[in-house]
């Protein structure tokens, strides 16, 4: 069986295949192919859930299959692997796309005034807030300027921190 | 296929010829180039110069890299995981609510002195 211990590695496959998903890898024999009705028969969750994991799965290469035809029905079976050796590149890749999505919110961050609804409903930027006469257009309360240096300096620091992983 | 070229790299701890790589992938020499010129850019490989029966050739390593389970904890804010892995909202990470909240969990753990990844709370 498969034991995900790392905590970053079970919080990260539950953020793609969730708690049934979590326990589908582990359920799975390692290095062994096994087909996905044995997976449904012995963990207890439906086919359709044991399919839909197992393809999220293989789309960020932490699964592969094997496609074999009975030579008698010519029905098709697939034959599924774990890969719990591709999981830090998986992360790595993760880690990757996260800088980009940082370094684009950075930009907008820096580039814009940030105006606050005091009664917590939304951000709004400062062309918005004046179009809105500095009233929420949710709750009508007013719209007072906020600032989001701090949210400048975390994203900054994690880029790093970010980056950090990749050469480490 | 670059995946591929690494993880065979990487399971030949004495290195790999470079012309010995483009041939156990399949794949022609140019591709080969293009592929290696890619893992050393990213830092994942190293490459030396050497002579293969008299032709010269390159030996790349993998990168070893320390089986350090906190490597990946920035992708953690609090207790929520990277709002990107996995997610297939249309993309706009100006103002993605999710990504917003991960944000802001970490202004509020900054702000708080708290740990700002706790993956160990997980």
């Amino acid at each position: 069986m498969v034991a995900v211990e790392n905590p970053i590695h079970r919080a990260y496959l539950l953020k793609i295949v969730g708690e049934e998903g979590l326990k589908i890898v582990e359920a799975m024999p390692e290095g062994e192919e096994v087909t996905d009705e044995h997976i449904a028969e012995i963990t207890g969750i439906s086919l359709n859930t044991v399919r839909r994991s197992l393809y999220l799965l293989y789309e960020h290469r932490l699964a592969v299959y094997r496609r074999k035809r009975d030579p008698d029905s010519g029905w098709l079976t697939y034959l599924w692997k774990i890969c719990p050796e591709a999981l830090d590149s998986a992360l790595e890749a993760e880690v990757r796309k996260l800088i980009n999505k940082l370094n684009a919110r950075l930009r907008y961050e820096k580039d814009h005034v940030f105006y606050a609804c005091v009664n917590g409903c939304a951000r709004f930027v400062f062309e918005e807030a004046t179009e809105n006469n500095f009233i929420c257009p949710f709750c009508q309360g007013s719209l007072e300027y906020m600032e989001n240096s701090t949210i400048v300096e975390v994203i900054e620091e994690r880029i790093k921190e970010l980056s950090a992983a990749l050469c480490s | 296929m670059i995946e591929e070229a690494l993880e065979y790299i990487r399971s030949n701890p004495d290195g790999v010829l470079q012309s010995d790589l483009w041939k156990a992938l399949g794949i022609d020499s140019r591709k080969c180039s293009r592929i290696v010129a890619k893992l050393l850019k990213d830092g994942l490989i190293t490459r030396e110069e050497e002579l293969a029966e008299g032709v010269r050739t390159y030996r790349l390593r993998a990168v070893e890299r320390p089986a350090c389970t906190d490597r990946f904890t920035p992708l953690m804010a609090s207790d929520i995981f990277d709002p990107c892995a996995g997610c297939t909202d249309e993309c706009v990470p100006e103002r993605c609510p999710k990504l917003s909240e991960w944000l802001f969990a970490l202004a509020f753990s900054k702000s708080t002195g708290q740990k700002p990844h706790a993956a160990a709370s997980l």
